[in-house]
């Protein structure tokens, strides 16, 4: 029987028509009719004014939307058909939209867009989110010039942040594949980045499809990929990030496409992170201060409330998770008051690896090791945003350093919890 | 030669040639009319119809000929009008038909209607060109050669105020302000036309006429003076014909054709660089925007199309983008750029791939409008940018590896110019008599390409159509007239390309490949799917069998 393929006939088609190209920029999207035209203009503009000799094109992957999100990708089409008299452009630039199959899942998004740019053969790719609304064409070349220029394989995006945004990427992600990877990408779990032709191409062949980081948190599985293979990484200043915003957060999702793709690669690549080895180098370019202070309203006491609850209610699932004395500082933590409620770092890293190695051994069911995190992440996110209510930008980074020290010299914790001494 | 059909111009496959370039027969170094005479059998065997002949009046050569200093004679290095008239009559027994230069705007500083001119300030030839107190006039008015003139105002010494010159300053400008000097131009081409001339090409056409708070380029008042030239022509010589050269835009090139009533055909400079960059950036943008862009011309009219020429290939006509773009992929070298453009001949240019220039010429010769061959590019023959100005596009023609390339039996010293010598391109590698041995050389396939542009008048006569197929590395259009369609697909990429071609409204037709007669699936209600190797293109005529 024949192996089903990702691409559908009329995309191969397309890309057919196409042919060989220099630069791809992927836009995976659903439903995002709102906010993909402007940023794909930012697109379209960055390759004209940055890269107008180059052969490039925009693919839209689209998860099935219904608001005409691929009309609008469609029409930032330069050709000699449709004429803008106010568009200056030496070559075509085709703007092209599929819709795979089994979405929506930023995952398969990322994967029919890997696909297309195999067959292509570009030679440098960025991805960029539909949702990007501060982007401007700048963006293009701060993504694309390391790759084609310096040589570089993968180029992770700086943002500026309002100093509450990001909580999970904080306190999680980058700080832990800082001391476990030794590579301090700001932004391992990136929104808009690139990476060259043959570094998404070994991407596309790992077996990966058929599980769940194939289809969630790809971005960020990709991204520790390159750092396990030590690909030379650069990182780019591009701005400030805004997103259009859609509505609460789902905590658990991200969870899971955070912290269980995290907790899934130190699985899969134990001998690489275990073994000595040399900090990776992820320069930055033009980097700025990353964190921005504009005022912000959280309700904080919700966050605690969830973080005491969460501890009561899911005491059987960290009885098989957690060691008896993590365990124990928990739950005296949830009895404390609001005011003078404090989850600190050592007990938090502590948390967390520990997590890390339940999810290694199984203990219980992954999703569920995985969920469980969510009310205690809560009680870490409250103690951030109480520290730094009204620390200045400086003092938001010194503390987000420490926590990265209190990982780094955590980390024999993890090896004996990994391998059961605790 | 009997102007049995006034348009046959249309049909003509025109080589340029400089006299002096093509063969000494005398061996003093230079090409001569008798020279060209000999070789009119070659031109003959490769199926031109036309030549054009670069200026072969007497001339102090400081601009190669377009610094004339006698408009009713030959240059005695090239000959005599008896030898002129001879090669004329060579060329009409052939059919072959005969296009001269001539250079209306300006004459050499060393003619003697200047000498007599500039002698005072009284003189009767004084108004015969335009003389200035001051170099303030015509100040919106741009400068041609920019590497070497800073201003279109010359001073002389002698009369002691500033001429007008668009190009070098030893070319003053005359002044079609006087009814003497057009009349006297009129009867400088009658000259010739009554010798048997079939046509001219007229240089530097946009700059007759000059006008205070204008850039002095396409005024009416030029407009008015060319009317008044083709006027006088179709009545006392008609089937003659005249070829505008005007660097311009295609907007501003329509009003050259008039309502018919001015030039037979122009040079569409636009069109030209954009070919090379459609090649170079594997996009056919640059080509089908041109064209768009072109204007329709009145009936009898048509549109010369050229690769290369003895000038530099001229970058006026784009966009400062675009020129960036074709002096970094095209003149890596400094040296490879005279003002703005491009010193190098096409084979140079193509990097020598053979693949390139078979679809250039392809493209030439199926675009609509006359293709004109400049000579030696039917071999590849390469160039020489040591050689100052452009004249290394205007070396010797090389005719075998023998002494002098077969170009002259003079010492090598006295060569009007150096034969190129290097391995690739020099007269020992390149040469007509090493191509003529192989069906498969380039000058045997530009014979082939000829011919069958010949055998159908679709190709000379016949409208466009565009098809914009969804890859945009192929370029197709249907060339139609009367009931004969011709499809042509190019494949502009270095790479093999699949095309799918809208070609509903030509269902049930056949395709015919027109170079091997080879027949190709009947059209039908699927698009039409094609696929070309890397610079491949095809001709295919329509047929419903």
């Amino acid at each position: 029987m024949p192996e089903t393929s990702i691409l559908s006939d009329e995309f191969i088609r397309e890309l057919i028509n196409v042919g060989e190209v220099d630069i791809l920029v992927g836009v995976p999207t659903y439903n995002d009719g709102r906010t993909v035209g402007q940023v794909v203009q930012a697109v379209r503009a960055g390759l004209l004014q940055y890269f107008p000799r180059e052969r490039s094109v925009i693919i839209n992957a689209d998860g099935g939307s219904r608001d005409g999100t691929q009309d609008l990708v469609r029409a930032a089409s330069i050709s000699d058909l449709s004429v803008t008299p106010d568009v200056h452009a030496l070559r075509t630039l085709h703007s092209i939209s599929t819709r795979y199959e089994g979405g929506p899942a930023s995952g398969l998004a990322l994967r029919t867009i890997l696909a297309a740019a195999d067959l292509l053969q570009a030679k440098a790719c960025a991805m960029v989110a539909p949702d990007s609304t501060a982007i401007d064409p700048s963006w293009v070349e701060r993504l694309l010039q390391p790759l084609l220029h310096d040589g570089r394989d993968l180029v992770l995006p700086v943002y500026r942040r309002h100093k509450f945004e990001g909580l999970l990427i904080r306190n999680l992600v980058y700080p832990m594949t800082r001391a476990i990877y030794r590579c301090a990408a700001r932004e391992p779990y990136p929104a808009d980045f690139a990476f060259s032709g043959t570094l998404g191409s070994r991407f596309l062949a790992q077996d990966i499809w058929t599980q769940e980081q194939g289809r969630y948190g790809t971005e960020l599985w990709f991204a520790l990929s390159a750092i396990v293979e030590k690909a030379k990484i650069t990182q780019s200043f591009v701005g400030a990030k805004t997103r259009f915003e859609t509505g609460p957060a789902d905590l658990v999702k991200a969870m899971r496409e955070s912290a269980g793709v995290l907790f899934a690669s130190l699985d899969a690549n134990f001998a690489a992170w275990n073994s000595p080895r040399e900090p990776l180098e992820a320069p930055c370019a033009g980097c700025e201060p990353t964190v921005s202070l504009e005022h912000s309203r959280l309700n904080r006491k919700r966050l605690h409330q969830m973080f005491a609850f969460g501890v009561s209610e899911l005491e059987p699932v960290f009885l098989s998770i957690l060691s008896s004395h993590v365990h124990d500082e928990l739950k005296r933590l949830a009895k404390v008051p609001e005011e003078s409620f404090a989850y600190p770092e050592e007990l938090w890293v502590r948390t967390v690896y520990e997590f890390a190695a339940a999810y290694h051994k199984a203990v219980i069911g992954r999703d569920h090791i995985v969920q469980a995190l969510v009310p205690l992440f809560r009680g870490r996110a409250f103690t951030f945003l109480t520290e730094n209510r009204d620390a200045s930008a400086e003092e938001v980074e010194s503390n987000i350093e420490s926590l990265c020290n209190t990982f780094e010299r955590e980390r024999p914790y993890l090896l004996e919890a990994w391998d059961g001494r605790k | 030669m009997a102007a049995q059909d006034g348009l046959w111009y249309k049909d003509a496959i025109i080589y340029q040639v400089h006299v002096r370039a093509f063969y000494d027969s005398t061996g003093d170094g230079n090409g001569d009319f008798r020279g060209l005479a000999q070789r009119l059998d070659y031109l003959q065997d490769l199926g031109i119809n036309a030549i054009w002949l670069m200026p072969f009046f007497p001339s102090p050569l400081r601009d190669d000929g377009y610094d004339i200093s006698d408009y009713r004679s030959v240059n005695p290095t090239y000959g005599s009008l008896d030898d002129f008239k001879s090669f004329l009559d060579a060329a009409h027994q052939r059919g072959i038909r005969v296009i001269i230069e001539m250079v209306l705007n300006h004459t050499s500083d060393q003619h003697p209607w200047f000498q007599e001119s500039r002698s005072s300030r009284d003189n009767p030839r004084r108004n015969w060109y335009v003389w200035s107190d001051t170099d303030t006039k015509y100040k919106g008015t741009r400068i041609i050669f920019l590497d070497t003139e800073l201003s279109n105002w010359a001073w002389d010494p002698v009369s002691k105020q500033y001429y007008w010159h668009r190009f070098f300053s030893h070319q003053p400008d005359l002044n079609y302000d006087n009814p003497q000097v057009r009349e006297e131009m009129w009867d400088v081409m009658r000259f010739w036309l009554n010798m048997g001339a079939d046509g001219f090409r007229l240089d530097a056409v946009p700059y007759l006429v000059e006008r205070e708070g204008t850039n002095c380029e396409n005024l009416p008042e030029t407009h008015s003076v060319i009317k008044q030239l083709r006027e006088r022509l179709d009545k006392e010589f008609p089937g003659r014909m005249l070829l505008a050269e005007a660097n311009q835009w295609p907007a501003d090139l329509l009003p050259y054709f008039g309502n018919g009533d001015e030039f037979h055909m122009a040079f569409h400079f636009p069109l030209m660089p954009r070919m090379f960059m459609g090649v170079k950036l594997e996009d056919r943008k640059p080509i089908t925007e041109i064209l768009k862009q072109t204007p329709t011309i009145p009936e009898p009219c048509q549109w010369c199309l050229f690769l290369r020429n003895h000038d530099e290939l001229t970058l006026e006509m784009v966009t400062d983008m675009e020129r960036d773009y074709m002096y970094d992929e095209y003149a890596k070298e400094k040296t490879q750029r005279l003002n703005l453009g491009i010193r190098r001949r096409l084979a140079p240019l193509l990097d020598n791939d053979r693949r390139k220039m078979e679809l250039m010429n392809g493209m030439l010769m199926s675009l609509p409008g006359t293709p004109i061959i400049y000579y030696g590019d039917e071999i590849g023959m390469g160039d020489n940018v040591n050689l100052g100005d452009r004249n290394g596009v205007r070396t010797p023609m090389q005719w075998n590896g023998g002494w002098n390339g077969g170009f002259s039996n003079a010492d090598p010293e006295t060569l009007y110019a150096p034969l190129l010598l290097n391995p690739v391109y020099g007269f020992q590698a390149t040469n007509v008599a090493s191509q003529r041995r192989f069906d498969h050389s380039l000058l045997s396939w530009m014979k082939l390409l000829i011919r069958v542009r010949k055998s159908s008048a679709v190709l000379s006569r016949g409208s466009i159509e565009f098809l914009y197929p969804a890859n945009h590395r192929v370029l197709a259009y249907l060339r139609k007239l009367g009931n004969e369609t011709v499809l042509v697909v190019n494949n502009l990429s270095s790479k093999a390309q699949a095309v799918e071609l809208d070609l509903k409204p030509y269902r049930g037709n056949i395709l015919i490949e027109m170079f091997g007669r080879n027949i190709f699936p009947r059209i039908g209600d699927l698009p039409y799917l094609l696929t070309l190797g890397p610079y491949q293109f095809y001709w295919f005529r329509l047929r419903r069998i």
